[in-house]
């Protein structure tokens, strides 16, 4: 092989010509041909593997893979024509079976074919660009089995029968709906798409539309809801047995769309079972099912939350305004609490705490509490009651409940400096008259409201304790610098500041001899320590705790208001008195007298006076006795108590003025801080600023905010800008 | 060695080579031959004839299964290959898929 001559060196072509026999391919082709057969008829056992595949490497190695896999495609083609024959002319119930049973003979034979063919589908067939076997073998199958005229639609139109059938309640064959499901998966991309899920979801639709509308013409909504709720989990599990996953959500729209989209307000609005009877029942178990089936839909919880808002703000507005209700404030905000309650559970369990349903619940509760202007006194006095006796004997937990519950319904509230208003009268009374049941309590709502409202709101409240405090100190101070006096009556005086207490006119009365020594001594002694610091007696705040001896010898303590404390001392000395003979002593104003007769004459029970005429006013004519007979079971007889009370007309229009008073310097103090950090604002802004810093207290009137700013402008805070009316600036 | 376990190559001059199953597996070619569904001769009888390859050869392919189970996976070694019998080792080797 070495070339010595130069450095040539040359490699000759092979130019030994391979004779080939013509007939080889055709030989070869014939041996592969009849296996091909052979494993087609079941009859491939015995065959060498070693032999085939030789063969057809041989065929591919000697270019004739063209001639191999042509005769492949026809030979295939062939057998597959008769299995399309044989399964057309399968009877009934075997057309499935049938078809499975040669899906599954032809996958083997592929397989096998293919594992022959092995060279050829490694090297001839992607050089050529031709499908590999199994491919092909596939897409055979498709054209001439599933596409074949007869077979095609008599395979649709069985599944679809089988699975109606399954939906009326019959038992069918899942395995082998779950193999032909599979198959058609197996034989492309779309082929299952196409051949049977598109028409699946359309037959679906067609049956539920149907079903649909047969349950909600028989069935209430509960039952109805059911119904849908177990036909969506019949088809979740019909999916995952022998559908493709991607079904799942394909049919579940189907479902949704027809049984519960198509008739959502029907449901919502049925009569006597809809979500407004749910609501009021508390259906839980329907409310739940109600929920996370139309949750699948769009503007599902949409609707619901309409309904479910308007219902509670026309049954809210009902409540507020119904004047039977008026009449018990304490009952009035119990069923306030009641309902918030109620929807508070329906909201936690079956609307699963959905936060857009609790803002729909609180923004309907701040609608119809404030339709009612008279919420804030009622809620004060709620707490009043509560404080006075409905906590007693509660433990620290349930008070603590108890008092989350009222700063509720206070953050709903709108007008919030009439709640301090009413709230600062009715504590002054609580205290005063030493009837709070827990210190502990009434501490921790002003701290809950300081927390709420900051510490403006709280801080004369805090002042009144303060008070209570420091006056306990001065008495304990004040009899202990009077050791003397140890045999007298004991006086307890209670010193109040004035700007934290409830405003009040002080007209004094004519107190008996003994008292009024007595507190002058305490005047003395209280401003010796306090100099530059005036004293005025509230007289008609105060009480009395008197022992009295009756005609017949029975003995009482009553306990009384100072006034008629000081109506009673009078008869220690006659026997008789005149209407006007004790207004000219006790100097007691006339509707304050007239009252205070009135409770210790006409009362059944306490009447330790008696009067004659025995008519029910008190005029000026009148004569008042000690009443001999006076009997009462008890030794300590209380008569006319200062108890907070609901407002009379005349009160609450007084009220009610004083607020609006409060209100004009907290808007000027608005409108200056704003002014003066923005130094120029157009009206329109300057109002909404306002507004949103005073939302916290009360609502602004828009007018009212116009008024106090004419008045600043007057008094030279504010300027109006010469071209522009609406713009206004801040003078320095 | 179990019976179970092993498979019988046959040259074509008769010779026969017995093998582990899974060393004979190496090559794709007789992978295929004794996994295929449908009883083909070869697995029913365990047994596997080469009528185009030599003895010699199938001789150094049944080294190179073992060599291939033992070290393919690192380039420790390199298997010995005479170069006389590149050229055929070459086409049964390109025949068995190995």
């Amino acid at each position: 092989m070495s070339n010595q001559k130069k450095k040539h060196f040359q490699i000759e072509a092979f130019k030994h010509k391979v004779v080939m026999d013509p007939k080889y391919p055709d030989k070869t082709w014939k041996i592969l041909e009849d296996a091909i057969h052979e494993i087609y008829n079941h009859n491939a056992s015995g065959l060498s593997f070693e032999e085939l595949y030789r063969n057809a490497y041989n065929m591919v190695l000697h270019k004739f893979g063209e001639r191999l896999y042509s005769g492949l495609v026809a030979t295939m083609t062939v057998h597959l024509k008769d299995i399309a024959q044989s399964i057309e002319a399968a009877q009934g119930g075997s057309f499935l079976e049938e078809l499975n049973r040669k899906w599954n003979d032809h996958n083997k034979a592929l397989q096998m074919i293919r594992d022959i063919l092995m060279y050829m589908d490694r090297t001839y067939v992607p050089s050529a660009r031709k499908t590999p076997v199994h491919e092909l073998g596939l897409n055979l199958w498709r054209e001439n089995v599933i596409y074949s005229s007869q077979i095609r639609t008599r395979l649709l139109n069985t599944l679809l029968e089988l699975i109606h059938s399954e939906r009326t309640g019959e038992v069918i064959d899942r395995g082998i709906m779950r193999n032909i499901t599979k198959m058609l998966m197996d034989l492309g991309p779309s082929v299952y798409e196409h051949e049977f899920e598109k028409h699946f979801t359309n037959v679906s639709a067609e049956f539920y539309q149907v079903e649909s509308q047969r349950f909600i013409e028989c069935c209430d909504c509960g039952d109805y809801l059911k119904k849908a709720e177990r036909r969506l989990n019949e088809e979740m599990d019909r999916v995952s047995h022998y559908l493709d996953p991607e079904t799942e959500k394909k049919i579940n729209k189907v479902v949704e769309e027809q049984m519960i989209e198509n008739h959502m307000l029907r449901l919502i609005h049925m009569e006597n079972s809809g979500l407004v009877n749910m609501l009021c029942d508390d259906k839980y178990e329907d409310l739940g099912r109600m929920y996370t089936l139309f949750r699948r839909v769009t503007d599902g919880l949409l609707k619901i939350r309409e309904v479910m808002t308007s219902h509670i703000r026309e049954s809210g507005k009902q409540l507020v305004t119904d004047p039977e209700r008026l009449k018990d404030p304490v009952e009035f905000v119990q069923r306030l609490l009641d309902e918030k309650d109620k929807y508070d559970k329906i909201i936690n369990l079956p609307f699963n705490n959905d936060k857009s349903f609790q803002n729909a619940l609180n923004s309907s509760f701040e609608y119809f509490i404030n339709l009612n202007p008279r919420s804030p006194e009622f809620i004060s006095l709620f707490v009043d009651d509560k404080l006075r006796k409905g906590l007693k004997g509660v433990n620290e937990d349930d008070v603590e409940v108890t008092l989350d519950k009222v700063m509720m319904l206070f953050r709903y509230l709108q007008e919030k400096d009439v709640f301090e208003k009413y709230y600062k009268q009715h504590l002054a009374k609580r205290l005063l008259s030493g009837k709070t049941v827990s210190d502990d309590a009434e501490r921790s709502l002003i701290v809950k409201l300081k927390t709420e409202c900051g510490y403006q709101f709280t801080s004369k409240l805090e002042g009144m304790f303060t008070d209570m405090k420091t006056s306990q100190d001065t008495m304990q101070g004040f009899y202990a610098s009077h050791p003397d006096l140890g045999d007298g009556p004991t006086l307890t005086v209670q010193v109040l500041t004035t700007g934290s207490w409830p405003t009040q006119s002080s007209i004094t009365c004519n107190l008996p001899a003994e008292i009024s020594a007595l507190c002058e001594k305490f005047r003395s002694y209280y401003l010796g320590t306090h100099t530059g610091r005036r004293l005025s007696w509230q007289t008609n705040m105060g009480f009395a705790d008197l022992k009295a001896t009756f005609g017949k010898g029975q003995k009482h303590e009553l306990n009384v208001s100072t006034y008629q404390m000081c109506v009673l001392m009078l008869f220690n000395n006659a026997d008789k008195l005149s209407y006007k003979e004790i207004e000219q002593a006790t100097e007691i104003p006339a509707p304050d007298l007239k009252r205070c007769l009135q409770s210790l004459a006409l009362v059944k029970g306490r009447n330790v006076l008696r009067k004659e005429p025995m008519s029910k006013d008190v005029v000026e004519d009148d004569a008042f006795f000690v009443n001999d007979k006076f009997s009462s079971k008890l030794y300590k007889v209380k008569i006319g108590t200062v108890v907070a009370q609901k407002e009379s007309e005349p009160e609450k229009q007084e009220t009610r003025q004083r607020v609006e008073e409060d209100r004009k310097p907290q808007i000027e103090a608005a409108i200056v801080r704003i002014m003066k950090s923005r130094k120029q604002l157009d009206h329109n802004n300057l109002i909404a600023e306002v507004t949103k810093q005073l939302q916290s207290r009360f609502l602004a009137n828009p007018t009212e905010v116009k008024k106090r700013i004419e008045s600043l402008i007057e008094r030279d805070f504010l300027e109006r800008d010469d071209n522009d009316r609406k713009l206004y600036r801040y003078l320095a | 060695m179990k019976k179970e376990d092993t498979v019988k190559l046959i040259s074509s001059d008769g010779f026969e080579f017995i093998v582990d199953k899974e060393a004979a597996m190496v090559s794709q070619t007789i992978r295929n031959m004794l996994t295929s569904p449908g009883s083909f001769a070869e697995r029913q009888h365990g047994e596997v004839t080469f009528p185009e390859i030599s003895t010699t050869i199938l001789e150094k392919i049944c080294q190179y299964f073992y060599w291939h189970l033992e070290f393919a996976s690192g380039k420790d070694r390199e298997f010995p290959i005479e170069p006389e019998l590149t050229l055929e080792l070459m086409m049964a080797a390109n025949y068995l898929h190995t």
